[in-house]
């Protein structure tokens, strides 16, 4: 009772001065960039000698918005809401200048490439009257994560006895994972997988003898929790356990090198793994055996996950492509291409209708999987703050994504900042792990704590975070139980 | 109800277990205390990761990494290269919770699969400073950690008297705080000829075999040498003791005594006069200058040769050629590069007259690299369009071509990473690259004319590196030039200044390789710490002489053609045979094509058509032209190409090619530069029709092809082939042709 009360002190203290609101969104902009009002003219100095109507090069014709949008002999050259997509903006912003437009010249203004942009980014407007390809209904029934889990939330009950090895110092969280049913967090250890509860019921640590846990993943029906990792360039797997018992379920993958992707599928019959070999392999969990492997990434596989409904499997790499994959039949679906750096998680909404990507290049995308549009994308989204005086890039990688029940989405960053996003991608909350200051904090001077992980509780009220000193941390969502 | 409750239930339970994990997870952790004496990573890491050779242009360090890891090359960017090992992919590379596992020291023992091989081993210095650094969790140093400012060798030499003799080069490394260390242990070695001497890890310095080469530490970002020198036996050596004429004898003889090398002897006057007119005049010596010169008995005969031929135009307009070379000059029709031929001419005749009146060398070159203006009025900003035949100034390129031109350096390296070699830095680098980032190019009045104009109003170069702007700055200086006008005019003052070194030795050297073949430092544009003079004092002194002169090329030329090395022998003998460097025996040399054709013309008196230029004009006085765009190698005429004239493609001294090939034979022996030339003259007609006996044609033809005397052996042969039948000229002109056909025509001997 008395510890109670202090973590509800805790608690409270957290929610005073961690919980930092979110900045207030974009208000929508009154007058509209159009073609007629505020492209046009740029085109028509720049661009008309050789696309306009005298002359077509490559088929091209800027004079009016319909030749325009209709594209040349190499197809469209802009598309709406796709600025990284636009063709137009690719060759006025090139650093070549042989491969730069208008040719031999200086590049356009920065203020006009940036009217160009803003123009395609917001969906192309011919004049003041026209009006945008209706938004997308992003809408989220949490209705199609419920499945048949019958029965109670699979906990821990009578764990072997096992002593996790001592370490050095302690083991950065390169795993974490929240049970989907049941108040209950895997976390990453040294050979070893923490189950972690309430102080008053602890799980104890099942063994991991293949090496690092990089991966970890409850199945939908929280009763199988997968471990995949291994030691670097000495072996990899992906191991199942039964959460309650914390047996061994069964083990696949033979790898030389450890496991950096992997996931369970929802009806838990395969597993897919992936990690420098740069090929995706998906193994029967019933007897082990190789699916299909799936060749088209082209570095290193960072990052997997099988869509909630069982039917597709995204797979990230280290330069930032992404496929989508028939999950039974191993054929490819989509490629999604945004990201310009390694992508580091792919993470399902639970009806199964988007998937989100981060990566090292700072981007958040929400993929509407229907078509691979990438329905909300953020980039900068943990902007890192840069030194006085300082030039030059600085890493702003987005390290983890997880969605919670309600389709809000959480993020972490090498910003060293946890993001709370609504299911319509605007920022709800944020957490600062600097801010968090548990018992023992062991960073030696000079190193920088990044939180490498974040998961949401299954009931949506708590987001945890883990970083590379071993540290866990959690803060409340604020969000109300959803009412039954 | 229910569901609320058991929510608020989670809730509390998780945020205990944000202190319980922390507690949990943490128990572990009370054995990692910071330890005080933590290896810090650039003081300490870095020269781990250079000395094993992670960094290196072949491994991690080249552009795009090795296996997926990318490190800077020999360490130029400390913080990225830290935030690539540890925060890159955490845990992996480095694992401070278990430090032994860590990829990092896994791969470099060779535990697992590495590309590169095992490097050290686990009881060895270097594992053990990374895996105390990964035991302390692998920080970032926290504060500035002194830089390394230099590193010195303790000898500047080291003579071997034996084969296998050895010694130990210690490196020892200076520190911003004043500080010093022995980096012996951290230094990578090489040697620049290990045929000569070897240099082991351990810098153990071996003799191999007589000659003279240097060995090289290198160490952060410095490069230092030393001369390593083996000496052949004593026995059977005595040093001749020659005259020396002037300071360069006295340096050479010097060097060459120190080698146990004996000279050559001194060329004949016939030999002398070739050479010398081939060198100064780019011709051969007419046959009343042969017979003149042999008439003369005064002992300074020699001397007063080389004047009369400096005085002459002949030796301006051969410097003009070379210049218009290095200067890339190619006339273009309406060229997109504002290289029209009226540029051209404009250029080439601007510096043809500071040629021919001798304006100092310094003066020639601050006035083109200050110049603005119009190509088609003013020469010298010509500089500006021919040097990069490209349609608008890339600063980058051109600083590049700038400094290999005036300055026998090679920055470009220092683009993406320090210069691996050198001293230069990437802030060297942009800073240079500043210096040329506002020249541009504007219409003026005519479609073929451009106005080169300096626009302040352009930003300097960005450091690749942090995108830092660096303004523009002088090599090998810490600040900028300043001011906010063109800085050109302060590039144009330090760059012909007589203190800087950089730039009399350049042009010295340069005129010592064009009149002896190889430079001091050869090639001559690629100065660098690691291609050290082979004669420092000679090149110390031949620079220093230039400065005195006051930058005129005359004098220095004068004084070279005096020196008795000048004069020397091609013909080796026992001791120097083997000798290549050290200016022993006079270099063997095909002649320069437009030399070649020069001298068939003169020899033949048959003219030769260039493209674009009137009848008569010498080939020395040709420069490229063409119908349109003036980028890519372009001859002028295909002679100029079979027989290796500089394309005018690069800046490159290499670009004039002297080797003989098999096309350039063929071409003399059935191609119509000689062919039509040996009866179109009528040579050979009208010595039948003035001379009495075939003795008299013979040797004269000899003295017009080879400016020498047919041998008795020769003579006979000769006589031999012409028969009974003295005047018949088929003969006389195979005599004639096999002549302008021999290897002795075609060299500089």
């Amino acid at each position: 009772m008395q510890a109670s009360l202090r973590f509800l002190i805790v608690a409270s203290t957290f929610m005073a001065c961690v919980a930092v609101p979110s900045m207030p969104a974009a208000a929508d902009d009154p007058k509209p960039v159009t073609f007629d009002d505020n492209v046009a003219g740029i085109l028509k100095k720049n661009c008309l000698q050789c696309h306009g109507e005298a002359k077509q090069e490559a088929g091209l014709n800027f004079a009016t918005y319909a030749s325009l949008v209709k594209g040349g002999s190499g197809g469209v050259v802009v598309v709406a809401g796709r600025s990284s997509a636009s063709r137009l903006l690719e060759v006025i912003t090139a650093e070549d200048p042989d491969a730069r437009m208008p040719p031999d010249n200086d590049a356009l203004p920065a203020d006009q490439i940036a009217m160009i942009k803003t123009w395609i980014d917001t969906g192309i407007r011919e004049n003041s009257g026209s009006s945008v390809a209706a938004a997308r209904t992003l809408g989220f029934k949490p209705a199609a994560a419920t499945q048949a889990n019958d029965g109670p939330p699979p906990v821990p009950a009578n764990l072997p006895d096992f002593k996790p090895r001592k370490t050095h110092r302690p083991y950065p969280v390169l795993a974490l994972a929240a049970s989907p049913r049941a108040p209950l967090a895997a976390v990453a250890s040294y050979e070893a997988i923490e189950l972690m509860a309430s102080k008053d019921k602890s799980y104890g640590a099942i063994a991991f003898p293949e090496g690092e846990p990089l991966v970890l993943k409850f199945s939908p029906s929280g009763r199988v929790l997968l471990a995949a990792g291994g030691k670097p360039v000495q072996n990899g797997a992906a191991v199942l356990f039964d959460v309650t018992t914390g047996k061994r379920l069964s083990s696949v993958g033979d790898e030389t090198d450890a496991v950096l992707a992997a996931d369970i599928s929802p009806d838990e019959r395969q597993v897919a793994i992936g990690g420098s070999g740069k090929v995706v392999k998906i193994f029967s969990t019933e007897d082990g055996k190789l699916l299909h492997t799936l060749a088209k990434h082209t570095d290193w596989i960072t990052a997997l996950a099988f869509s909630p409904d069982g039917k597709l499997l995204a797979t990230g790499d280290r330069i930032g492509n992404i496929h989508l994959w028939d999950a039974k039949s191993g054929g490819i679906v989509l490629p999604l291409s945004e990201h310009k750096g390694a992508i580091r998680t792919l993470s399902w909404r639970s009806d199964s209708g988007l998937v989100v990507s981060c990566g090292e290049d700072g981007l958040i995308v929400w993929w509407d999987v229907k078509d691979g549009w990438p329905a909300i994308s953020k980039p900068n989204a943990h902007p890192p703050s840069r030194p006085a005086g300082s030039y030059g890039k600085i890493a702003s990688g987005v390290l983890d994504a997880a969605f919670g029940p309600k389709g809000e989405l959480a993020t972490c960053g090498r910003d060293g900042i946890i993001r709370l996003w609504a299911d319509d991608g605007k920022e709800l909350k944020k957490f600062a792990i600097a801010d968090d200051k548990p018992v023992d904090r062991a960073a030696p001077k000079g190193v920088t704590v990044l939180p490498t992980r974040v998961a949401i509780s299954a009931d949506g009220s708590v987001v945890l975070a883990g970083d590379s000193a071993g540290q866990l941390h959690a803060w409340p969502t604020g969000a109300a139980a959803p009412a039954k | 109800m229910h569901n609320a409750l058991r929510s608020r239930t989670w809730l509390l339970l998780w945020i205990a277990v944000a202190t319980l994990a922390s507690g949990l997870l943490t128990a572990a952790g009370a054995a990692a205390s910071e330890s005080a004496d933590a290896p810090s990573f650039r003081r300490d890491v870095m020269p781990v990761l250079f000395r094993a050779g992670c960094n290196a242009g072949t491994c991690h360090g080249s552009a795009r990494g090795k296996d997926g890891f990318m490190l800077s090359l020999f360490g130029y960017d400390p913080k990225g290269d830290y935030a690539r090992i540890v925060n890159d992919i955490p845990g992996r590379r480095v694992n401070a919770a278990v430090p032994e596992q860590s990829l990092l020291l896994l791969k470099a023992l060779g535990a697992v699969p590495h590309t590169g091989g095992k490097l050290f081993d686990k009881d060895s210095d270097l594992y053990k400073t990374l895996f105390r650094w990964i035991e302390a969790g692998a920080p970032d140093d926290a504060e500035a950690v002194p830089q390394v400012v230099g590193i010195t060798l303790p000898k500047e030499s080291v003579v071997f008297k034996k084969i296998g003799g050895h010694g130990v080069a210690r490196v020892t490394a200076q520190f911003s705080d004043g500080t010093s260390r022995d980096v012996t242990s951290l230094a990578r070695f090489f040697s620049n000829n290990p045929s000569v001497a070897t240099i082991d890890a351990d810098g153990k310095v071996t003799a191999v075999a007589p000659g003279d080469t240097n060995v090289f530490a290198r160490y952060s970002r410095f490069t230092v040498g030393s001369e390593a020198i083996v000496l052949p036996p004593e026995e059977g050596f005595t040093w001749p003791n020659p005259p020396a004429n002037n300071f360069i004898d006295t340096l050479v003889f010097d060097r060459l005594q120190q080698l146990r090398i004996i000279p050559s002897d001194l060329c004949d006057d016939e030999t002398f006069l070739r050479r010398i007119t081939l060198d100064l005049a780019a011709r051969p010596p007419s046959i009343e200058e042969y017979h003149a010169f042999m008439a003369d008995t005064k002992p300074d005969k020699r001397a007063k040769k080389i004047d009369e031929l400096l005085a002459a135009d002949a030796f301006a307009d051969l410097w003009a050629t070379i210049w218009s070379e290095h200067l890339r000059i190619i006339g273009g029709n309406y060229a997109p590069q504002a290289t029209h031929v009226k540029a051209a001419d404009v250029f080439q005749e601007w510096i043809r007259a500071q040629m021919r009146s001798g304006r100092p060398l310094n003066e020639f070159v601050a006035d083109m690299v200050a110049s603005s203006g119009s190509n088609l009025s003013n020469g010298p900003a010509n500089l500006y369009t021919m040097m990069l035949h490209q349609v608008r100034v890339e600063p980058k390129p051109l600083a590049a071509d700038f400094s290999q031109l005036f300055l026998g350096v090679q920055i470009q390296c220092a683009e993406c990473h320090n210069h691996p070699f050198d001293r230069w830095t990437m802030d060297d680098y942009y800073g240079f690259v500043s210096f040329f980032t506002g020249i541009k190019r504007k219409n003026g009045i005519e479609p073929r004319e451009r106005r080169i104009y300096f626009d302040t109003s352009v930003e300097p170069a960005k450091h690749l590196v942090d995108g830092r702007p660096m303004p523009a700055k002088v090599l090998g200086s810490v600040e900028p030039v300043g001011g906010d006008g063109d800085p050109r005019k302060a590039l144009a003052a330090w760059l012909t200044s007589p203190n800087n070194e950089m730039f009399s030795r350049n042009l010295a050297n340069r005129i010592w390789a064009q009149l002896l073949g190889r430079g001091v430092i050869d090639p001559v544009d690629d100065i660098r710490v690691s291609n050290p003079p082979v004669n420092a004092p000679l090149l110390d002194a031949l620079s220093k002489r230039l400065v005195e002169v006051k930058f005129d090329l005359r004098s220095l030329v004068r004084e070279i053609c005096n020196s008795r090395i000048y004069q020397l022998s091609s013909r080796p003998n026992a001791s120097n045979a083997r000798d290549t460097r050290q200016f022993s025996h006079r270099h063997l040399e095909r002649l320069r094509a437009d030399t070649l054709i020069d001298s068939v013309v003169a020899v033949t008196g048959v003219p030769r058509k260039f493209e674009g230029f009137l009848t008569g004009t010498r080939a020395i006085d040709v420069y490229p032209k063409t119908s349109g765009d003036t980028a890519g190698p372009h001859y002028g005429d295909p002679f100029f190409h079979t027989f290796g004239r500089a394309s005018r493609a690069t800046v490159a001294a290499a670009e004039t090619k002297l080797e003989p090939t098999l096309s350039q034979a063929l071409h003399l022996a059935v191609g119509d530069s000689v062919r039509d030339r040996l009866t179109a003259g009528g040579v050979v007609k009208k010595l039948i029709e003035t001379k009495s006996t075939p003795e008299d044609i013979i040797d004269e033809l000899f003295i017009r092809t080879l400016s020498r005397r047919p041998t008795t052996e020769e003579m006979t042969g000769m006589r031999e082939l012409v028969g009974d039948d003295v005047k018949d000229q088929a003969v006389y002109e195979d005599i004639f042709w096999s002549l302008l056909n021999s290897t002795e025509f075609l060299f500089n001997y």
